[in-house]
Protein backbone atom coordinates (compact mmCIF):
# COMPACT_ATOMS: atom_id res chain seq x y z
CA UNK A 1 0.00 0.00 0.00
CA UNK A 2 2.54 2.56 1.00
CA UNK A 3 4.85 1.46 -1.77
CA UNK A 4 2.47 2.36 -4.05
CA UNK A 5 2.09 6.08 -3.01
CA UNK A 6 6.21 6.71 -4.12
CA UNK A 7 8.20 8.60 -2.97
CA UNK A 8 6.23 11.90 -3.96
CA UNK A 9 5.76 13.34 0.08
CA UNK A 10 9.43 14.22 -0.03
CA UNK A 11 9.00 16.15 -3.21
CA UNK A 12 6.24 17.83 -1.33
CA UNK A 13 8.07 18.40 2.05
CA UNK A 14 11.21 19.55 0.03
CA UNK A 15 8.94 22.28 -1.72
CA UNK A 16 6.50 23.02 1.37
CA UNK A 17 10.04 23.63 3.25
CA UNK A 18 11.25 26.14 0.39
CA UNK A 19 8.43 27.85 -0.13
CA UNK A 20 8.44 28.59 3.99
CA UNK A 21 11.99 29.60 3.93
CA UNK A 22 11.44 31.92 1.17
CA UNK A 23 8.25 33.40 2.88
CA UNK A 24 11.22 33.60 6.08
CA UNK A 25 13.85 35.29 4.06
CA UNK A 26 11.79 37.88 1.44
CA UNK A 27 8.66 38.69 3.69
CA UNK A 28 9.40 38.07 7.13
CA UNK A 29 12.86 38.79 8.01
CA UNK A 30 14.55 39.56 4.52
CA UNK A 31 17.86 41.29 4.23
CA UNK A 32 18.06 44.50 5.65
CA UNK A 33 20.19 47.18 4.49
CA UNK A 34 20.81 49.46 7.59
CA UNK A 35 24.31 51.05 7.07
CA UNK A 36 23.95 51.33 3.01
CA UNK A 37 26.61 53.46 0.92
CA UNK A 38 25.77 56.66 -1.55
CA UNK A 39 26.22 54.54 -4.42
CA UNK A 40 23.10 52.75 -3.86
CA UNK A 41 20.88 56.11 -3.07
CA UNK A 42 18.31 56.98 -5.26
CA UNK A 43 18.97 58.61 -8.36
CA UNK A 44 17.61 62.10 -7.14
CA UNK A 45 19.02 61.62 -3.90
CA UNK A 46 22.59 61.15 -5.64
CA UNK A 47 21.55 64.30 -7.31
CA UNK A 48 21.50 66.20 -3.90
CA UNK A 49 24.19 64.58 -2.65
CA UNK A 50 26.67 65.76 -5.55
CA UNK A 51 25.22 68.78 -4.98
CA UNK A 52 26.36 68.94 -1.45
CA UNK A 53 29.65 67.67 -2.29
CA UNK A 54 30.01 70.55 -4.72
CA UNK A 55 28.94 73.08 -2.09
CA UNK A 56 31.62 71.87 0.17
CA UNK A 57 34.05 72.06 -2.49
CA UNK A 58 33.46 75.46 -3.46
CA UNK A 59 33.92 76.60 0.17
CA UNK A 60 36.94 74.12 0.75
CA UNK A 61 38.36 74.23 -2.65
CA UNK A 62 39.87 70.36 -1.22
CA UNK A 63 39.66 68.73 -4.73
CA UNK A 64 41.37 65.43 -3.25
CA UNK A 65 38.41 65.28 -0.98
CA UNK A 66 35.78 66.15 -3.41
CA UNK A 67 37.41 63.33 -5.61
CA UNK A 68 36.89 60.89 -3.07
CA UNK A 69 33.50 61.78 -1.96
CA UNK A 70 32.45 61.53 -5.63
CA UNK A 71 33.47 58.09 -5.67
CA UNK A 72 31.43 56.96 -3.59
CA UNK A 73 28.70 57.51 -5.85
CA UNK A 74 30.22 55.03 -8.20
CA UNK A 75 29.36 57.33 -11.86
CA UNK A 76 31.68 56.21 -14.35
CA UNK A 77 32.60 59.80 -15.20
CA UNK A 78 32.38 61.97 -12.34
CA UNK A 79 33.06 65.13 -13.99
CA UNK A 80 30.74 64.69 -16.96
CA UNK A 81 27.77 63.48 -13.97
CA UNK A 82 28.28 67.09 -12.48
CA UNK A 83 28.01 68.87 -15.33
CA UNK A 84 25.47 67.25 -16.80
CA UNK A 85 22.93 67.80 -13.87
CA UNK A 86 24.67 71.59 -13.49
CA UNK A 87 22.94 71.66 -17.12
CA UNK A 88 19.93 70.19 -16.39
CA UNK A 89 19.70 72.76 -13.60
CA UNK A 90 19.79 75.21 -16.07
CA UNK A 91 17.57 74.02 -18.44
CA UNK A 92 14.88 73.56 -15.90
CA UNK A 93 15.56 76.68 -14.63
CA UNK A 94 17.41 75.68 -11.04
CA UNK A 95 19.36 77.27 -8.63
CA UNK A 96 22.07 79.27 -10.37
CA UNK A 97 24.79 79.07 -7.76
CA UNK A 98 24.06 75.66 -7.61
CA UNK A 99 24.81 74.72 -11.10
CA UNK A 100 27.98 76.93 -11.07
CA UNK A 101 29.09 75.17 -7.57
CA UNK A 102 28.85 72.18 -9.90
CA UNK A 103 30.32 73.53 -12.77
CA UNK A 104 33.27 74.51 -10.81
CA UNK A 105 33.79 70.92 -9.17
CA UNK A 106 33.54 69.37 -12.74
CA UNK A 107 36.25 71.88 -14.25
CA UNK A 108 37.84 71.59 -10.90
CA UNK A 109 37.74 67.57 -11.58
CA UNK A 110 39.68 68.47 -15.17
CA UNK A 111 42.35 71.03 -13.74
CA UNK A 112 45.37 70.47 -15.51
CA UNK A 113 48.79 71.86 -14.53
CA UNK A 114 49.61 74.98 -15.48
CA UNK A 115 51.05 75.67 -19.09
CA UNK A 116 52.78 77.97 -21.33
CA UNK A 117 50.00 77.99 -23.60
CA UNK A 118 46.34 77.51 -23.38
CA UNK A 119 45.06 73.39 -24.16
CA UNK A 120 42.66 74.40 -27.35
CA UNK A 121 39.33 73.95 -27.19
CA UNK A 122 38.49 71.78 -30.02
CA UNK A 123 40.84 68.90 -28.72
CA UNK A 124 39.59 65.64 -28.26
CA UNK A 125 39.14 64.30 -25.17
CA UNK A 126 41.12 61.06 -26.02
CA UNK A 127 43.96 63.67 -26.63
CA UNK A 128 43.77 65.43 -23.36
CA UNK A 129 45.74 63.54 -20.76
CA UNK A 130 43.59 64.53 -17.90
CA UNK A 131 45.10 64.81 -14.44
CA UNK A 132 46.29 64.41 -11.24
CA UNK A 133 45.23 64.10 -7.72
CA UNK A 134 46.91 64.93 -4.84
CA UNK A 135 46.91 62.71 -2.31
CA UNK A 136 44.99 64.00 0.05
CA UNK A 137 46.83 64.52 3.58
CA UNK A 138 44.06 65.53 6.71
CA UNK A 139 46.38 65.27 9.48
CA UNK A 140 45.79 67.75 12.64
CA UNK A 141 48.74 68.66 14.97
CA UNK A 142 46.64 69.84 18.19
CA UNK A 143 44.60 68.40 20.61
CA UNK A 144 42.97 71.33 22.12
CA UNK A 145 39.52 70.67 23.68
CA UNK A 146 36.79 71.89 21.86
CA UNK A 147 33.42 73.43 23.81
CA UNK A 148 29.85 73.96 22.70
CA UNK A 149 28.26 75.84 25.10
CA UNK A 150 25.55 74.62 26.63
CA UNK A 151 25.21 71.39 24.03
CA UNK A 152 28.47 69.43 25.19
CA UNK A 153 32.10 69.38 25.22
CA UNK A 154 34.32 66.65 23.17
CA UNK A 155 37.95 66.53 23.15
CA UNK A 156 39.20 65.09 19.60
CA UNK A 157 42.19 62.94 19.13
CA UNK A 158 45.49 64.30 17.35
CA UNK A 159 45.18 61.95 14.35
CA UNK A 160 43.66 62.16 10.83
CA UNK A 161 40.23 61.83 10.45
CA UNK A 162 38.24 60.02 7.23
CA UNK A 163 41.05 58.60 5.83
CA UNK A 164 38.56 55.20 5.25
CA UNK A 165 36.87 57.59 3.04
CA UNK A 166 39.98 59.63 0.93
CA UNK A 167 41.98 57.28 -1.21
CA UNK A 168 45.25 58.13 -2.14
CA UNK A 169 45.84 58.79 -5.75
CA UNK A 170 48.97 58.75 -7.52
CA UNK A 171 49.51 61.91 -9.87
CA UNK A 172 50.38 61.18 -13.56
CA UNK A 173 52.31 63.73 -14.99
CA UNK A 174 50.84 64.72 -19.03
CA UNK A 175 52.20 63.50 -21.67
CA UNK A 176 53.14 66.60 -24.40
CA UNK A 177 50.59 66.66 -27.07
CA UNK A 178 50.24 68.33 -30.74
CA UNK A 179 46.92 69.08 -31.81
CA UNK A 180 45.46 70.05 -35.19
CA UNK A 181 41.80 71.47 -34.14
CA UNK A 182 40.90 73.14 -37.39
CA UNK A 183 42.25 73.27 -40.68
CA UNK A 184 43.75 77.27 -39.70
CA UNK A 185 44.92 76.62 -35.79
CA UNK A 186 47.36 74.45 -34.86
CA UNK A 187 48.57 74.55 -30.73
CA UNK A 188 50.93 73.00 -29.36
CA UNK A 189 49.86 72.03 -25.55
CA UNK A 190 53.99 71.46 -23.59
CA UNK A 191 54.76 69.31 -21.45
CA UNK A 192 54.25 71.42 -18.10
CA UNK A 193 56.74 72.07 -15.34
CA UNK A 194 55.46 73.52 -12.32
CA UNK A 195 52.30 71.93 -11.52
CA UNK A 196 49.64 73.93 -10.05
CA UNK A 197 45.80 72.62 -9.83
CA UNK A 198 44.42 75.71 -8.51
CA UNK A 199 43.22 78.42 -10.58
CA UNK A 200 44.36 81.54 -8.96
CA UNK A 201 41.41 84.08 -9.88
CA UNK A 202 41.20 86.84 -8.76
CA UNK A 203 37.98 88.15 -7.84
CA UNK A 204 36.77 91.51 -9.33
CA UNK A 205 39.25 91.75 -11.85
CA UNK A 206 37.04 91.54 -15.22
CA UNK A 207 38.30 89.18 -17.82
CA UNK A 208 39.46 90.60 -20.68
CA UNK A 209 38.91 89.56 -24.56
CA UNK A 210 42.61 88.40 -25.87
CA UNK A 211 41.80 86.57 -28.65
CA UNK A 212 39.09 86.33 -31.00
CA UNK A 213 39.59 84.04 -34.23
CA UNK A 214 37.30 81.97 -36.88
CA UNK A 215 36.73 78.12 -36.22
CA UNK A 216 36.55 76.11 -39.79
CA UNK A 217 36.17 72.58 -38.82
CA UNK A 218 34.34 71.06 -41.61
CA UNK A 219 34.38 67.87 -39.45
CA UNK A 220 32.01 69.98 -36.84
CA UNK A 221 27.95 69.84 -38.28
CA UNK A 222 27.32 72.85 -36.38
CA UNK A 223 29.09 75.95 -35.72
CA UNK A 224 30.21 76.68 -32.45
CA UNK A 225 31.16 79.44 -30.18
CA UNK A 226 33.72 78.59 -28.25
CA UNK A 227 34.73 80.51 -25.01
CA UNK A 228 37.83 80.07 -22.56
CA UNK A 229 38.07 81.95 -19.60
CA UNK A 230 41.68 81.79 -17.82
CA UNK A 231 43.73 83.68 -14.81
CA UNK A 232 46.44 86.31 -14.70
CA UNK A 233 48.38 83.16 -14.77
CA UNK A 234 47.02 81.34 -17.36
CA UNK A 235 45.15 78.74 -15.44
CA UNK A 236 41.60 77.88 -16.66
CA UNK A 237 39.20 79.11 -14.75
CA UNK A 238 35.67 76.35 -14.45
CA UNK A 239 32.78 78.13 -13.15
CA UNK A 240 32.22 81.37 -14.13
CA UNK A 241 28.78 82.30 -15.51
CA UNK A 242 28.43 83.27 -19.32
CA UNK A 243 25.72 85.66 -20.67
CA UNK A 244 24.41 84.99 -24.11
CA UNK A 245 21.60 86.81 -26.11
CA UNK A 246 20.00 87.43 -29.18
CA UNK A 247 17.52 88.97 -31.04
CA UNK A 248 14.69 86.74 -29.46
CA UNK A 249 16.27 84.74 -26.56
CA UNK A 250 18.72 84.78 -24.06
CA UNK A 251 21.22 81.85 -22.98
CA UNK A 252 23.36 81.53 -19.92
CA UNK A 253 25.74 78.86 -19.48
CA UNK A 254 29.13 77.86 -17.27
CA UNK A 255 32.44 77.03 -17.54
CA UNK A 256 33.53 73.73 -16.52
CA UNK A 257 30.53 72.11 -18.06
CA UNK A 258 33.29 70.29 -20.69
CA UNK A 259 36.03 69.89 -18.46
CA UNK A 260 37.43 66.55 -21.00
CA UNK A 261 38.00 69.74 -23.24
CA UNK A 262 39.43 72.04 -20.78
CA UNK A 263 37.94 73.19 -17.14
CA UNK A 264 37.69 77.09 -18.38
CA UNK A 265 36.29 76.53 -21.70
CA UNK A 266 32.36 76.80 -22.49
CA UNK A 267 30.90 76.21 -25.78
CA UNK A 268 27.16 77.29 -27.18
CA UNK A 269 25.50 76.05 -30.37
CA UNK A 270 25.72 79.23 -32.62
CA UNK A 271 22.46 79.22 -35.20
CA UNK A 272 23.59 80.82 -38.40
CA UNK A 273 22.24 84.18 -39.15
CA UNK A 274 21.62 84.85 -35.93
CA UNK A 275 23.46 87.76 -33.78
CA UNK A 276 24.74 87.12 -30.87
CA UNK A 277 25.71 89.41 -27.86
CA UNK A 278 28.28 87.64 -25.13
CA UNK A 279 28.81 88.73 -21.49
CA UNK A 280 31.37 87.10 -18.98
CA UNK A 281 28.86 87.66 -15.44
CA UNK A 282 31.96 88.36 -13.45
CA UNK A 283 32.79 91.28 -15.17
CA UNK A 284 34.47 92.64 -18.82
CA UNK A 285 33.59 94.70 -22.00
CA UNK A 286 30.24 92.34 -23.50
CA UNK A 287 31.22 91.12 -27.16
CA UNK A 288 28.56 91.87 -29.23
CA UNK A 289 27.60 91.38 -33.07
CA UNK A 290 28.96 87.65 -33.10
CA UNK A 291 27.62 85.48 -36.26
CA UNK A 292 28.74 82.64 -37.85
CA UNK A 293 31.38 82.74 -40.41
CA UNK A 294 31.39 81.38 -44.27
CA UNK A 295 33.82 78.92 -44.44
CA UNK A 296 35.41 76.71 -48.02
CA UNK A 297 36.13 73.56 -48.48
CA UNK A 298 38.91 72.55 -50.36
CA UNK A 299 36.88 71.19 -53.11
CA UNK A 300 35.04 75.12 -52.95
CA UNK A 301 31.62 74.02 -51.12
CA UNK A 302 31.35 76.96 -47.80
CA UNK A 303 29.94 75.61 -44.44
CA UNK A 304 29.24 78.02 -40.93
CA UNK A 305 31.88 78.04 -38.79
CA UNK A 306 32.12 79.20 -35.61
CA UNK A 307 33.96 81.88 -33.25
CA UNK A 308 36.96 81.06 -30.63
CA UNK A 309 36.85 83.57 -28.08
CA UNK A 310 39.72 83.84 -25.28
CA UNK A 311 39.37 85.72 -21.98
CA UNK A 312 42.16 86.10 -19.77
CA UNK A 313 42.38 88.43 -16.45
CA UNK A 314 45.06 91.40 -16.68
CA UNK B 1 6.49 6.86 11.55
CA UNK B 2 9.99 6.54 9.38
CA UNK B 3 7.86 8.28 6.38
CA UNK B 4 7.13 10.99 8.41
CA UNK B 5 10.60 11.38 9.66
CA UNK B 6 11.23 11.79 5.75
CA UNK B 7 8.15 14.10 5.02
CA UNK B 8 9.94 16.35 8.20
CA UNK B 9 13.43 15.85 7.10
CA UNK B 10 12.33 17.09 3.48
CA UNK B 11 10.28 19.99 4.36
CA UNK B 12 13.76 21.16 6.67
CA UNK B 13 15.64 20.48 3.80
CA UNK B 14 13.55 22.82 1.38
CA UNK B 15 13.53 25.46 4.49
CA UNK B 16 17.36 25.09 4.30
CA UNK B 17 17.23 25.43 -0.09
CA UNK B 18 14.69 28.37 0.40
CA UNK B 19 16.81 30.07 2.93
CA UNK B 20 19.91 29.91 1.05
CA UNK B 21 18.52 31.50 -2.08
CA UNK B 22 16.67 34.39 -0.56
CA UNK B 23 19.48 35.01 1.81
CA UNK B 24 22.35 34.44 -0.34
CA UNK B 25 21.77 33.34 -3.55
CA UNK B 26 19.11 36.10 -4.40
CA UNK B 27 18.44 37.90 -1.35
CA UNK B 28 16.44 41.38 -1.33
CA UNK B 29 18.03 44.07 -3.24
CA UNK B 30 18.11 47.73 -2.22
CA UNK B 31 19.16 49.69 -5.42
CA UNK B 32 17.10 52.95 -4.55
CA UNK B 33 17.60 53.67 -1.13
CA UNK B 34 16.85 56.52 1.25
CA UNK B 35 19.36 58.53 2.70
CA UNK B 36 18.07 58.06 5.97
CA UNK B 37 19.47 54.44 6.05
CA UNK B 38 22.96 55.64 4.94
CA UNK B 39 25.88 54.03 7.02
CA UNK B 40 26.72 56.70 9.77
CA UNK B 41 29.99 57.52 8.37
CA UNK B 42 28.44 58.66 5.24
CA UNK B 43 25.78 60.29 7.34
CA UNK B 44 29.02 61.86 9.51
CA UNK B 45 30.71 63.09 6.19
CA UNK B 46 27.45 64.26 4.79
CA UNK B 47 26.84 66.75 7.76
CA UNK B 48 30.84 67.81 7.43
CA UNK B 49 29.99 68.82 3.76
CA UNK B 50 27.06 70.81 5.00
CA UNK B 51 29.42 72.70 7.95
CA UNK B 52 32.25 73.09 5.21
CA UNK B 53 29.75 74.85 2.84
CA UNK B 54 28.46 76.89 5.76
CA UNK B 55 31.59 78.02 6.32
CA UNK B 56 31.59 80.36 3.14
CA UNK B 57 27.42 80.69 2.60
CA UNK B 58 26.75 81.33 6.03
CA UNK B 59 23.28 80.44 5.36
CA UNK B 60 22.07 78.48 8.16
CA UNK B 61 18.65 77.79 6.69
CA UNK B 62 20.37 76.34 3.73
CA UNK B 63 22.58 74.62 5.89
CA UNK B 64 18.76 73.19 7.70
CA UNK B 65 17.38 72.22 4.17
CA UNK B 66 20.54 70.30 3.29
CA UNK B 67 20.21 68.82 6.83
CA UNK B 68 16.61 67.70 6.05
CA UNK B 69 18.14 65.30 3.44
CA UNK B 70 19.31 62.76 5.84
CA UNK B 71 15.56 62.32 7.51
CA UNK B 72 12.99 64.00 9.92
CA UNK B 73 15.59 64.34 12.47
CA UNK B 74 16.10 67.82 14.65
CA UNK B 75 19.24 69.59 12.01
CA UNK B 76 20.88 70.65 15.66
CA UNK B 77 20.31 66.99 16.54
CA UNK B 78 22.06 65.65 13.88
CA UNK B 79 25.04 67.88 13.78
CA UNK B 80 25.34 66.85 17.42
CA UNK B 81 25.37 63.52 16.82
CA UNK B 82 27.93 63.86 13.65
CA UNK B 83 30.26 65.98 16.70
CA UNK B 84 30.04 63.07 18.70
CA UNK B 85 30.66 60.38 15.50
CA UNK B 86 33.62 62.20 14.41
CA UNK B 87 35.14 62.71 17.87
CA UNK B 88 34.75 58.68 18.30
CA UNK B 89 36.21 58.28 14.32
CA UNK B 90 39.29 60.44 15.33
CA UNK B 91 38.44 63.28 12.49
CA UNK B 92 40.64 66.07 12.20
CA UNK B 93 40.37 68.93 14.54
CA UNK B 94 39.35 71.18 11.72
CA UNK B 95 36.88 69.26 10.69
CA UNK B 96 34.95 68.78 14.37
CA UNK B 97 35.24 72.37 14.35
CA UNK B 98 33.42 73.02 11.32
CA UNK B 99 30.54 70.70 12.95
CA UNK B 100 30.71 72.59 16.40
CA UNK B 101 30.47 75.81 13.99
CA UNK B 102 27.56 74.44 12.48
CA UNK B 103 25.68 72.64 15.79
CA UNK B 104 26.24 76.30 17.30
CA UNK B 105 24.95 78.16 14.04
CA UNK B 106 21.89 76.20 13.78
CA UNK B 107 21.20 76.39 17.55
CA UNK B 108 20.82 79.88 17.60
CA UNK B 109 18.66 79.99 14.20
CA UNK B 110 15.06 79.58 14.24
CA UNK B 111 13.36 78.40 11.16
CA UNK B 112 11.55 81.03 9.21
CA UNK B 113 13.22 83.78 10.58
CA UNK B 114 15.98 85.16 8.83
CA UNK B 115 18.95 86.58 11.31
CA UNK B 116 19.27 90.19 11.08
CA UNK B 117 15.94 90.93 10.15
CA UNK B 118 13.62 92.83 11.81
Amino acid sequence: MEDRRGPWFLLTGLILGAALGLLYSWVLSPVKYVDTAPLSLRADFKDTYRKVIAAAYASSKDIGRARARLALLDDSDPAQALAAQAQRILAEGGSSADARSLALLAGGLGQRPASSETPAPSQKPSLLPLTPTPSPTLTATASPTLTVTPLFTITPSPTAGLTQLLPSATPTRPTPTLTVTSATRVRVTPLPTQPSLTPTLTPGLPFVLKERSKVCDASRLDPLLEVQLNDAAGNPVPGIEIRISWTNGEDHFFTGFKPEVNPGYADFLMTPDTTYNLQIQDGGAPVSGITTVVCTQPDGQTYPGGWYLKFSQP
Amino acid sequence: MSRRLWFILAILAGLGLGLLYGWVINPVKYVNTSPDSLHPDYKTDYILMTAEAFRTEGDPALAARRLAFLGATPPVEMVQQAVVYAGQAKYATADIELLIRLAQALQSWTPGVTPGSP
